[in-house]
């Protein structure tokens, strides 16, 4: 297992992190487009060290909760608290400053960048003259690089030309990089093959080690059961429940998310351990 | 071999520029040929090389302008009236030349603020915004002076367009030309040294050594080409030509700014792919109002040159240069859809167009089989594009 903070640009201090301290809660979030409510009272908790799938059909308002998070969409009415403190993510910006990171489905990359400019692309490193400072980018994004994968080395060519699993290492680096405490991944495995797929599941493995709090939006019930500690199903904008993962049974997923029915005597947990 | 092989795959050169360039010894091999030697001649080669450096500047921008997915359909009129607007203070309102030229910064300034504004800010595509302004400022060239002619006399203001008094002459040419080759041995063996420090992959050392050489030759050439053009009845030879050196030092800046800067490679950032430069954090809209500011600044400078070529504003300055503009730089392989694009293509470009057109017109071929040739150029440079990019993998299918 390879140590995920030798990759950080500061190495993340253990003792620091308190798990008992609620790293993002989301109150009553609540968000419109066009008078189409995409997200209506939505209340939801991430705690250090766990990973709370997020889950529900395409639509059911999952993206759009985890974007409004991650500062691309303005929230309408609710609050975020990151560890406590209120905060205002009006800007993917001000959502990095907090601490968050997000993966998109999409990866976010800029095709015709290569892998070092995408992994820095808007936290570029400067010189003291406030240029870029390319050489040292380039020797801390191949230290990155290797770590996710032996095998990347494509670092200058543009990434259109890579692989579906080197694009993500790319996209995944940013958040190793600049040293994620809530990393929200949407769909990360979608476009993998299995052993990047395992990468991925070992490198939330590590994460939570840390003490990073994962939101993980997936439609792959294999994902959710083996790397969720708790879920959290929406439908039609609505959260159904959120419940631990060993708690349900795929079925009664899967009824949540198509029919927004609860499981029958089922506790729900806004948090994994009492 | 093999080595030498592997080293060439793996350097920097970059295969396009040198086709290109190519292209362009190979055109201006054959009018020199059709011409029996005039297109070679010092006096010509000089002449195009000031002819082309208003294109070249406002091509340079341009670049920069599609990578971002925008356009600018209005540089030429805009130029027209901030060139009109500058003679005219000069000439009718008595201005000095530093006054009049920051006067015509400023309104260029607002004329790109409020479409940049109404681009980055609003979103009305900058295509429909750039046409009206196509328009307006055509118009507004016009109503500076009623359309009246703004002569200029101001002896070192015409030097800017070149000419009679534009050389700067044999002894500054060579300085300027050897300080430019120390230059870039300089950037080349700091680069060197910084990715060893860094113990980054550094090329063979003749390899360095060729890509150092190669700018210092182009640059030594060009001193003795215009070192040899000697105006009879003048006591020095012309030397580099003012606007060729302004447009020389737009152009080093703004390769500057695409590859040293945040701002460039946010301008690339967001012409591959607007979602992704917005989701990480860049300031999209600031980024490209100021894009827009840099485009009004280049407009002036070209402005000023133009002026200063004509000895005189008139109203129909700049008359579908925006057509010349965005030929150029489209022949220097920026691809309209956005991302892709250098400054060093742009220069080329400019120069492929201005040689087949002042070769053309040596030939006395007419201006309407000019056109249709220009045309058809452009058309064969797109047509390149496209396959290169589906070669290069770059584009599917």
């Amino acid at each position: 297992m390879t140590n995920v903070d030798t990759l950080q640009a500061q190495p993340r201090a253990r003792a620091a992190v308190n798990r008992n301290q609620c790293l993002v809660e989301l109150r009553h979030i609540s968000k419109t487009f066009g008078g189409i409510q995409a997200v209506e009272d939505v209340s939801l908790s991430l705690y250090p060290g766990e990973v709370v799938a997020v889950l529900g059909h395409n639509g059911a308002g999952k993206s759009t909760l985890m974007k409004m998070l991650a500062g691309a969409y303005p929230i309408d009415s609710g609050e975020v608290l990151i560890k406590g403190r209120k905060v205002h993510v009006r800007t993917p910006a001000e959502a990095q400053r907090q601490g968050i990171e997000t993966i998109y489905q999409t990866l976010a990359l800029a095709d015709n960048l290569d892998a070092v400019a995408n992994l820095f692309l808007g936290r570029e490193l400067l010189t003291r003259w406030n240029t870029l400072d390319d050489l040292r980018m380039d020797a801390d994004a191949r230290k990155v690089f290797q770590r996710l994968n032996k095998n990347f080395k494509n670092y200058h060519t543009p990434v259109r030309r890579l692989s579906g699993g080197q694009r993500q290492v790319v996209a995944i680096s940013r958040a190793i990089y600049f040293n994620a405490q809530i990393l929200i991944m949407d769909e990360p495995t979608a476009a993998l093959g299995p052993e990047e797929s395992a990468m991925v599941a070992q490198l939330i493995e590590q994460l939570k080690a840390e003490g990073v709090g994962i939101f993980l939006i997936s439609h792959d019930m294999h994902d959710v059961f083996a790397l969720s500690d708790r879920l959290a199903v929406m439908k039609n904008g609505q959260l159904v429940g959120t419940y631990r993962t060993h708690d349900v049974t795929e079925d009664e997923v899967l009824g949540m998310i198509i029919a927004g029915r609860k499981p029958a005597d089922r506790v729900q947990a806004m948090r994994l351990a009492a | 071999m093999n080595q030498v092989l592997h080293g060439i795959q793996q350097s920097a050169i970059d295969w396009r520029m040198a086709l290109m360039t190519s292209v362009l010894v190979l055109i201006t091999v054959i009018f020199n040929i059709l011409s029996d030697g005039v297109f070679f001649s010092p006096e010509n080669l000089y002449n195009i090389a000031q002819q082309t450096a208003v294109v070249g500047i406002l091509s340079s921008v341009m670049v920069l302008i599609i990578v971002a997915r925008h356009i600018d359909l209005s540089v030429g009129a805009v130029m027209g009236f901030v060139g009109m607007l500058m003679a005219f203070l000069m000439y009718s309102a008595h201005w000095s030349w530093p006054a009049a030229s920051l006067a015509g910064l400023a309104a260029a300034m607002a004329v790109y603020l409020y479409q940049g504004a109404l681009t980055s800010l609003i979103g009305v595509p900058s295509f429909v915004v750039t046409l009206g302004g196509l328009m307006s400022f055509r118009g507004a060239a016009y109503l500076v002076s009623s359309g009246k002619t703004q002569p200029l006399t101001d002896p070192f203001f015409l030097s800017l367009g070149g000419g009679y008094n534009g050389g700067i002459g044999s002894t500054a040419s060579w300085v300027l030309g050897l300080l430019l080759c120390a230059g870039i041995v300089f950037a080349r063996v700091t680069n060197r040294r910084a990715k060893q420090r860094y113990e980054a992959p550094v090329h063979a050392l003749w390899l360095d050594s060729v890509l150092a050489l190669i700018p210092c030759a182009l640059v030594i050439g060009l001193v003795l080409v215009m070192n040899a053009y000697h105006i009879p009845n003048k006591d020095d030879a012309q030397g580099l030509p003012v606007p060729v050196l302004i447009w020389g030092g737009v152009a080093l800046c703004m390769a500057f700014l695409v590859r040293r800067t945040r701002f460039g490679r946010y301008i690339f950032a967001m012409g591959g792919n607007p979602d992704a430069a917005a989701l990480v954090g860049i300031p999209v809209r600031r980024v490209t109002l100021l894009l827009f500011m840099l485009l009004a600044v280049l407009v002036t400078i070209a402005a000023m040159v133009a002026i200063s070529r004509l000895n005189a504003g008139t109203s129909s300055l700049g008359n579908s240069l925006e057509l010349l503009v965005i030929a150029a730089t489209v022949i220097g392989g920026t691809a309209l859809a956005g991302g892709t694009g250098s400054i060093v293509g742009s220069v080329l470009g400019a120069l492929i167009m201005q040689c087949i057109d002042s070769g053309m017109l040596l030939l006395d071929v007419s201006i309407g089989t000019r056109y249709v040739v220009i045309g058809q150029i452009l058309i064969v440079a797109v047509v390149f594009d496209v396959a290169y990019r589906k070669w290069t993998g770059d584009v599917q299918q």
